[in-house]
């Protein structure tokens, strides 16, 4: 019974966060010049028509022998849209309004290179477009977390348990440049060392298209399009079910879906290139979760329980792993929750150095100028959102795993 | 992190007639200032870490002291033969035409007909390192003129450390006087600003500063913004973001520190709730501050890397010769290499990312080991 009592109060927390995050970002809108505004929020103006606030006589509905410049309605329609020529408060509300109705304004209005694969995508709403990239950022969240967990809890334990031994300084050499080491840097450094020892002449055929491997090879979330364009190096074309730009189906999750019609390489091929990608990002989170653990290891290993064990004869590895290590659950769920947001942060320049489709690259070419405000607006909520969602599964699933959070 | 660090010592029984001399009414926070010193002295990493600061401050203050207005990197130039192309640029550091002259030491051509990237070249002696003891930074491959990493890097180290230091010191005066009073008050005051920390701290970071600094910037003239508001504009951009963090910490340390004795005490004899924070409150919590303040330093420029990473203009028609932008260029200058080059002429150009990396990487990591060696040295639950 409590703890469905927390988890209603934990939920109605969400509330105010959702609404002041949003409130932040009308604040920042109502910065903008107002072009940009009706661009990003209502979509370039139809065939004839301007945002100018005027239309210089002879232009649109003006007659040609008006004295001075007429007001132009087409303007007047969108300050009346977006509530602009209302008090602030009520263009708060339909800003509201408009973001927990997801109309998030419209995507692809600025040149963006992105979309350019994308011609469907241009004018669509920007929910829309995110809903076609969000997929690939999920893929590449979950394995980063399998890598982070699969790595940092056992070394974490090992560190804790061979203390001061070289395992121990190992992973705090690893924890250090965690740190300081930038993911664009990192990637950078990755990606070199991958062509430096792939791509060199004459040492290795890509595992790809025959020849030398390039900067491409490497990276993309599916194999160039010239892989699948030169005869000799594959026997496959395009599947009918990537439609142009690369957008799958029925799911929109690439592995899912190349499983699902049944195409194994493909499959086996997006995840290989996720990997490298997930392994830097991973980087940066496994060097807190392993001091963590290892600090929490070390406090537990010193208390009376884990002593008992040892003295009525449980085995060393037992103890480490049946009493002591239950411990390192709690500990990484809870690093989980402080490091999400840098965790997610991290995703713009790793897809952007990697040429991975995802909602990343998406706020990384949107910035570019001219930049789309539509989907960098997007972007940033939608990351705020998954940060929010992410932070209620740790706090429930802490209460669940610890009564005394919801008792006390 | 740093839990209780209440150490304030003895307190000094105040003299009547007179008053205490500083030195006295110090007391307490010399001695305790002494007791860090002393187990950070014998914290290797974080003694290293420490010198290698003093190694970048002291480049900091010689790049002052020679060069208060150098806001933009050095162009070097490498021509084909024809220097017409190059003659804007100061200094022409590699000249060779294809077939007949053999392209200078360091210097690699490509089909092109300009060189990719120009190689460190060292004169021999260390007081004459050449024109480019570090390298060339590609940044448009393709293009005559290279940035002088050395020059850059040298020159650089003072706008690293100024806007990183006063990011850090405003936003931890923000935290600190927002955290204090959120956490003596308590009630509805504390309530109210803990949830607009919450709310600040749910937008990741680094989309936060990208999305404030991307509108900050359309707020500007496209052209004829002095040089210092773009300045001003990136501070801006980071403090929004950052105080939060601050705020918080403070907060915690305050809700600790205001149960002590001595904040009773205090509050017996008289002292009114401004006193009482200003004097007493504060002054015990900072120290998880000076730990964040520490950490964030070598974070910021990582972070400025980041963003002009991503493309952000700080500065419309030039690269602000600072850190991060230093190791941010010379990444997207690569990348752009590795796609431009055949691989059979290619040059690896492992100059361009280490030097920049390195520097980057060895302020971020020092400031990373003077942090985690004072968190050692003021929290004695921690000490070995």
């Amino acid at each position: 019974m409590r703890m469905w009592t927390y988890v209603i109060r934990r939920l109605l927390l969400i509330i105010p966060i959702i609404v002041g995050v949003m409130t932040i970002t009308f604040v920042l809108v109502s910065a903008l010049p107002l072009t940009e505004r009706f661009t990003s929020y209502l979509g370039q103006p139809p065939r004839g028509e301007s945002y100018n606030p005027t239309l210089a006589p002879g232009e649109g509905t003006c007659p040609a022998n008006a004295t001075s410049p007429c007001p132009n309605p087409y303007y007047h329609y969108a300050l009346n849209k977006l509530g602009l020529n209302q008090g602030v408060w009520v263009q708060w509300g339909i800003w509201m309004y408009n973001s927990l109705t997801f109309h998030w304004g419209v995507a692809g209005n600025a040149s963006n290179v992105v979309l350019a694969d994308y011609p469907a995508a241009k004018g669509q709403p920007v929910t829309t477009v995110l809903g076609w990239f969000l997929p690939y950022t999920l893929e590449l969240a979950a394995l980063s977390l399998a890598i982070i967990m699969a790595i940092g809890i056992p070394l974490g334990n090992l560190a804790a348990v061979y203390r001061n031994r070289p395992v121990d300084q190992a992973s705090r050499v690893m924890s250090f440049s965690g740190f300081a080491l930038p993911t664009f840097l990192l990637g950078s450094l990755v990606l070199a060392g991958f062509l430096i020892a792939f791509g060199a002449p004459n040492g290795f055929h890509s595992y790809l298209c025959s020849g030398q491997s390039t900067y491409s090879d490497f990276t993309g979330s599916w194999p160039p399009a010239y892989c699948y364009a030169n005869p000799d190096a594959t026997n496959f074309g395009y599947p009918s079910w990537l439609t142009a730009g690369y957008i799958s189906h029925p799911t929109g999750f690439p592995t899912v879906d190349a499983l699902i019609h049944g195409q194994f390489w493909l499959a086996a091929e997006t995840i290989l290139r996720i990997i490298l990608p997930a392994l830097i990002i991973a980087y940066g989170t496994v060097a807190i979760l392993l001091r963590f653990v290892r600090n929490s290891m070390l406090e537990v290993m010193n208390l009376d329980f884990v002593r008992t064990a040892r003295s009525k004869g449980v085995p060393e590895r037992q103890v480490v792993r049946r009493h002591a290590g239950r411990n390192s659950l709690n500990v990484t769920i809870t690093v989980l929750g402080l490091t999400f947001a840098a965790f997610v942060g991290g995703f713009p320049v790793i897809e952007y150095l990697f040429q991975l489709k995802g909602v990343g690259q998406l706020l990384a070419y949107s910035i570019i100028y001219p930049v789309d405000f539509g989907l960098i607006f997007g972007t940033t909520l939608l990351f705020t959102f998954l940060v929010v969602g992410a932070n209620l599964i740790v706090d429930l699933l802490y209460a669940f795993l610890d009564p005394r959070v919801r008792l006390g | 992190m740093a839990g209780a660090t209440s150490e304030a010592g003895p307190s000094v029984i105040e003299q009547s007639v007179g008053g205490p001399t500083w030195r006295q009414r110090m007391a307490p926070r010399i001695a305790q200032s002494k007791r860090t010193w002393y187990f950070l002295r014998r914290n290797t990493l974080a003694m290293a870490g420490l010198v290698i600061l003093l190694l970048i401050a002291g480049t900091a203050i010689y790049a002052l002291t020679t060069n208060l207005s150098y806001t933009q990197m050095t162009l070097v130039c490498a021509t084909n033969g024809d220097a017409a192309n190059c003659l804007a640029s100061p200094q022409t550091v590699c000249t060779y035409s294809p077939g007949v002259t053999p392209p200078g030491p360091g210097c690699y051509e490509t089909p092109a007909g300009f060189p990719s990237v120009i190689a460190p070249t060292w004169g021999g002696v260390l007081s004459q390192p050449g024109p480019l003891p570090l390298g060339s930074l590609t940044v448009n491959p393709g293009v005559q003129y290279f940035y002088n990493t050395y020059d850059g890097l040298l020159r650089g180290a003072d706008w690293s450390l100024l806007i990183s230091i006063s990011i850090v010191a405003a936003g931890a005066t923000i935290g600190l006087f927002l955290g204090a009073i959120s956490g003596y008050m308590g009630g509805v005051v504390d309530e109210g600003l803990m949830r607009l920390v919450d709310i600040f701290l749910s937008i990741p970071q680094l989309l936060f500063v990208i999305v404030v600094v991307t509108v900050l910037i359309t707020l500007l003239p496209s052209t004829g913004a002095a040089f210092a508001d773009h300045i001003y504009l990136l501070i801006a951009g980071f403090l929004v973001t950052w105080w939060p963090f601050y705020a918080r910490i403070v907060r915690g340390q305050v809700l600790v520190v205001r149960e002590q004795k001595y904040v009773e005490a205090a509050r017996a004899s008289g002292a009114g709730r401004g006193r009482i924070i200003a004097r007493h409150i504060v002054p015990n919590s900072v120290y998880p501050v000076f730990i964040q303040m520490s950490l964030d330093v070598g974070t910021i420029p990582i972070i400025i890397g980041t963003i002009v990473f991503l493309g952000i203009r700080i500065f419309p028609s030039t690269y602000l010769p600072e850190w991060g932008t230093i190791a941010a260029l010379s990444v997207t200058g690569l990348s752009s290499f590795w796609n431009s080059c055949q691989v059979s002429t290619c040059v690896i150009p492992w100059w361009q990312l280490l030097f920049p990396g390195l520097a980057l990487f060895l302020f971020a990591i020092s400031v990373n080991f003077l942090a985690d060696g004072l968190r050692d040295a003021l929290d004695p639950r921690l000490r070995r």
